[in-house]
């Protein structure tokens, strides 16, 4: 990756497709399933934070429950990194990752 | 206790039996108490002016596992992000968390919960919250119950049934509060919803 040296057409095409391609796979926020958490407040937490609607809020909720998790947002890295310390306050058990869809 | 109904626009309001303002106020304290122990400098530090200046703030997880539970990796298979990333929000998620429990503790003792003194409170102790309050409470009463639900084992569904079916008298009194923090947390967000 970013290679100055022998800048030959053909070699230096190939990484940097490759570059492009990673910095624009986004990143995910994932809430994960905890045998704690009350499904209402969770559902709650997708609504009042995210600013998801009643069912959206309510689906992501079974998702995780029966799934064990969901993808609740998608973004810059540094946003998802704000949704998971928000999500870490709520009590919500979260973490972040490139999409690897 | 009488659970949470929505009052006005924008306000909830409970009614808290002595003793269970009490016992809300002791679990709360030792929340508390484990977040400051880990917020507090080493007093190990080789420099103290570093430990003021909050250089020391720790990459690594906490050991305690209800800590751990409290301040979770944000990362999940990337133990050089997972660091960075504790090391820059953990004291911050640390204080939210202390603040919370304290809101909590302010609104018992507003409502009549004599913290020097509780054989001294009114009975019962009537909370009424806004929106901020409100927050505060589902933030605070949800790091009590993951707090309960470690000490009780519970990792999964599995492990809050067998709980909750324990013939272990010293199990069952702390299921029987952790049930009934999820039922105070219920009725708040039924009244919020």
């Amino acid at each position: 990756m970013g290679r100055v040296s022998t800048p030959s057409p053909i070699e230096v095409d190939e990484p940097a497709t490759d570059e492009v391609t990673e910095l624009d796979r986004p990143w995910v926020t994932i809430v994960w399933n905890d045998p704690v958490n009350l499904m209402s407040y969770v559902a709650y937490v997708f609504k009042s934070y995210f600013g998801y609607d009643d069912a959206t809020a309510n689906d992501l909720m079974m998702k995780v429950h029966h799934d064990g998790r969901a993808v609740v947002a998608t973004g810059p890295r540094e946003e998802m990194e704000r949704h998971v310390q928000a999500m870490h306050e709520y009590g919500l058990w979260a973490t972040l990752q490139r999409d690897d869809a | 206790m009488r659970a949470f109904e929505r009052r006005k626009r924008d306000r909830v309001r409970a009614e808290f039996e002595r003793a269970e303002a009490e016992l809300l106020v002791n679990l709360l304290g030792q929340v508390i108490e484990l977040l400051r122990d880990r917020n507090a400098p080493e007093e190990s530090s080789p420099d103290p002016l570093f430990g003021q200046l909050g250089t020391t703030a720790s990459s690594l997880p906490p050991e305690d596992p209800v800590l751990r539970r409290l301040l979770p990796d944000a990362y999940r298979d990337d133990d050089d992000s997972a660091a960075d990333f504790r090391r820059f929000t953990e004291r911050s998620l640390s204080t939210a968390k202390v603040e919370n429990a304290q809101a909590l503790v302010a609104s018992l003792a507003a409502g009549g919960f004599d913290l020097d003194d509780p054989e001294q409170s009114v009975d019962p102790i009537e909370v009424e919250l806004g929106e901020r309050g409100a927050q505060a409470w589902l933030r605070s009463l949800t790091d009590v119950r993951l707090a309960l639900a470690v000490r009780l084992g519970i990792e999964s569904e599995e492990d809050a049934e067998a709980a909750a079916e324990s013939d272990d008298p010293s199990v069952a009194v702390v299921v029987d509060i952790y049930e009934w923090l999820g039922f105070v947390q219920e009725s708040l967000v039924q009244a919020l919803d």
